[in-house]
């Protein structure tokens, strides 16, 4: 699911020309999800309780879910040659309004729910269209949103809760917390405990943005606008829009991403998405989104995100200590890009010897 | 610029899908899970005294890596020695992220380790994380910190009291400063259930001078790192300095910064500090710290340790669920700087017949 306005740098216009095409295990895609796949199996073997559906996997992959949507949400932004610093307040903002929804309104969940990303939405706008009308660097304005949400966000819930969080629970978010694929049956075939009902919103996402970049013309639009800018202008391109898109857009991922922390811990507080910025980064580059605009991966974001999970929950599972756990996981992912390189410029070699 | 139909319309679609997708947002027709936790306790006799720790593993998680912790690994190496404990671990990757935490959790648990002692990174959550273990049949002790409200999912609370600690640095910084002048509040995250209940304490003992103080200002969110906290003083010092008489700093790093602001502009405020850290010990000598307010963080892990032992055995059981015990805080001044620890020593070992008498059930 990679949608690029240009071919991939890794391609060359030679090899292009002579009609030679890259090997099918060149792709990202398949070199991530062997890594993944690789490693899993490695912790495995090291520790067969890796592959605990309940204790271990279950937690995994809740965790891999929410941030793949926060490194959907900064995926988006990318994807106009633009980043959101705000990525981790926006999904507090959102998560902020869902909590009031509940414990002030009383709503129900799904009303909340939609009152978050209706607020994480309009963040989004707000930042979008300062970026578009001002034509400040997306970089400075969304750094200043972080900033003003930091303060807004604490002084509303220093004002309106005593322990700094709503803590109201509507009726179903502890089931959309703690429901896997086993809750659900057909006849006597019920699903694997290991997935969470939660990762049913990561999958609208990704459904929802792969038919946005692969099959719609302003998906096209809002990846030319991130590849040339100018050439986009020049086009007919409505740039400005397309900039307020993809914020309204961030802004909506990054509250949805809110919400699904709050649902995974319990209550909405003032700290969701405090560690959300280096991961919504991590995700989306590892799956090949340029940081340069005009190349997203919307499959590569989940394994992207996938593999610094398992690296994480491996470690984890050895029980490598502080001081190493941090240099074991840029150590391994190091590794792993190397080998990303290495196996693109060994197949080029391949295909140049050929021709 | 126009109305962005175009631009809004993907958002609209994508909200609806949403929404739609969520109506329902979890199914399940399978049969719930069998409870994980025995009935009832099986009574083995002898007691509070252990009789068999062997196959019992602890794990003792905090919120993250933080001085006032480290007193926990060598407490509950010592636990694992003399109750003859299967295991027990000190783990501290949990990065002050509730959701890191509760991944580290359950991978503890697929290690085998079968009993908890945690230090909840959000006050407000972590009941949520006692509920999930008990659920699968572990016995949980929140050590350091209770959850925020007044229910509590875990087995016992064995922690500080923070308000009466707060209260306690208070009364003792404004009995320093002869019962009248100006203070000031040094604390950590504002969004904090804990932070909100050390202000309330400073403010209960500011309340009871009859105006006599003023409490000039309450600083908050400093307590990040240390030079953080030393730009935020060195500021406060630089601005009001002249006005303020005294300091009550109710987090490590604002009272070391305190320590550091006071030394350095001669100032005569009376500082009083938390825990018992090298430097504010030293600052105590020296004169530059009036008091500190000392916790219990050994007792904790020795304590927690060893019922968690005893409850994982189902030797015990716990009279009241999620009763809640003040590990202790006690001021230390110059008077009492060389003698304090046997003070601690005697209120652990109170606490473990406490325990033994009033909060535990045995066969």
């Amino acid at each position: 699911m990679t949608t690029s306005v240009s071919p991939p740098e890794t391609v060359p216009a030679q090899e292009r020309t002579a009609g030679h095409r890259m090997p099918f295990w060149v792709n990202q895609r398949l070199g991530l999800l062997v890594l993944v796949i690789a490693l899993s199996m490695l912790f495995g073997v090291l520790r067969p309780a890796f592959l605990d559906q309940r204790l271990v996997l279950f937690p995994l992959l809740r965790d891999v879910a929410t941030l793949t949507v926060v490194a959907l949400a900064q995926m988006v932004a990318l994807s106009v040659g633009h980043m959101n610093l705000a990525v981790g307040r926006m999904a507090a903002f959102g998560a902020m309004f869902a909590g009031i929804g509940y414990d002030r309104l009383h709503l129900p969940m799904q009303a909340g729910l939609l009152l978050c990303l209706a607020a994480g939405a309009a963040i989004g706008a707000v930042t979008g269209w300062l970026i578009a009308r001002t034509g400040v660097s997306s970089f400075v304005v969304t750094l200043a949103m972080d900033f003003a949400l930091l303060g807004l966000v604490s002084l509303m819930y220093s004002g309106l809760t005593e322990d700094a969080a709503f803590t109201t629970r509507p009726a179903g978010i502890d089931a959309l917390r703690s429901y896997s694929l086993a809750d659900i049956c057909v006849g006597p075939l019920c699903g694997s405990p290991a997935v969470p009902q939660l990762a049913q919103f990561t999958v609208f996402a990704m459904l929802g943005l792969g038919f946005l970049y692969g099959c719609t013309r302003i998906g096209r639009e809002l990846l030319l606008t991130g590849a040339i800018p100018a050439a986009a202008e020049l086009s007919g391109i409505p740039t400005g829009r397309r900039v307020l898109l993809a914020h309204t857009l961030s802004g909506l991922l990054a509250a949805l991403a809110g919400f699904m922390a709050a649902a995974g811990t319990g209550t909405f507080r003032a700290s969701i998405g405090d560690d959300f910025m280096l991961p919504s980064f991590l995700g989306a580059v590892l799956g090949g989104t340029l940081l340069t605009g005009g190349v997203v991966s919307v499959l590569g974001t989940l394994l992207g995100t996938a593999l610094v999970g398992v690296i994480r929950k491996g470690l984890d599972l050895l029980g490598v200590g502080l001081e190493s756990l941090n240099i074991y996981l840029g150590c391994i992912l190091l590794l792993a890009l190397s080998a990303d390189r290495i196996r693109t410029v060994v197949s080029y070699r391949k295909v140049v010897r050929s021709t | 610029m126009r109305f962005p139909t175009r631009s809004v319309l993907p958002g609209v679609l994508a909200v609806t899908l949403l929404a739609a997708g969520s109506a329902a947002c979890t199914y399940r027709n399978a049969p719930g899970p069998a409870a994980g936790q025995a009935s009832a306790a099986q009574r083995s006799g002898g007691g509070a005294d252990l009789v068999d720790g062997s196959k019992t593993k602890v794990a003792l998680v905090p919120g993250g890596a933080h001085p006032y912790f480290q007193p926990w690994k060598t407490a509950g190496a010592v636990a694992k020695k003399t109750y003859g404990l299967g295991d027990v671990t000190f783990d501290e990757t949990a990065e002050w992220d509730q959701q890191k935490q509760n991944n580290l959790l359950s991978t503890l648990a697929a290690r085998g380790y079968n009993a908890f002692g945690i230090f909840g990174v959000s006050p407000t959550d972590i009941n949520t994380t006692f509920a999930d273990l008990k659920s699968q049949g572990f016995p949980v002790a929140s050590l350091g910190s209770c959850p925020a409200g007044s229910t509590d999912e875990a087995d016992f609370c064995l922690s500080t009291d923070v308000e009466l600690a707060a209260y306690k640095a208070a009364k003792a910084a404004i009995d320093a400063m002869g019962g009248k002048g100006t203070l000031v509040h040094l604390t950590g995250n504002n969004v904090d259930a804990n932070t909100q209940l050390r202000i309330k304490g400073v403010a209960r003992a500011v309340k009871e001078s009859d105006g006599e103080v003023k409490l000039l200002q309450t600083v908050t969110d400093i307590d990040t790192d240390l030079q953080t906290a030393q730009k935020a003083v060195s500021d406060l010092m630089a601005a009001k300095g002249g006005q303020i008489t005294g300091i009550v700093a109710t987090a490590y790093n604002p009272a070391v910064a305190a320590d550091d602001a006071v030394k350095s502009s001669g100032s005569k405020a009376k500082v009083i500090a938390i825990d018992d850290d090298a430097k504010i010990l030293s600052g105590i000598k020296q004169g530059t710290v009036t008091a500190t307010v000392v916790q219990n963080p050994v007792g904790q892990a020795e304590i927690g340790t060893w019922a968690l032992a005893l409850l994982q055995t189902k030797q015990c059981t716990v009279r009241d669920p999620g009763v809640k015990v003040d590990s202790g805080s006690f001021v230390v001044t110059k008077a009492n700087v060389d003698g304090y620890d046997k003070a601690r020593q005697a209120k652990t070992a109170e606490l473990k017949t406490e325990f033994a008498d009033k909060y535990l059930s045995c066969g």
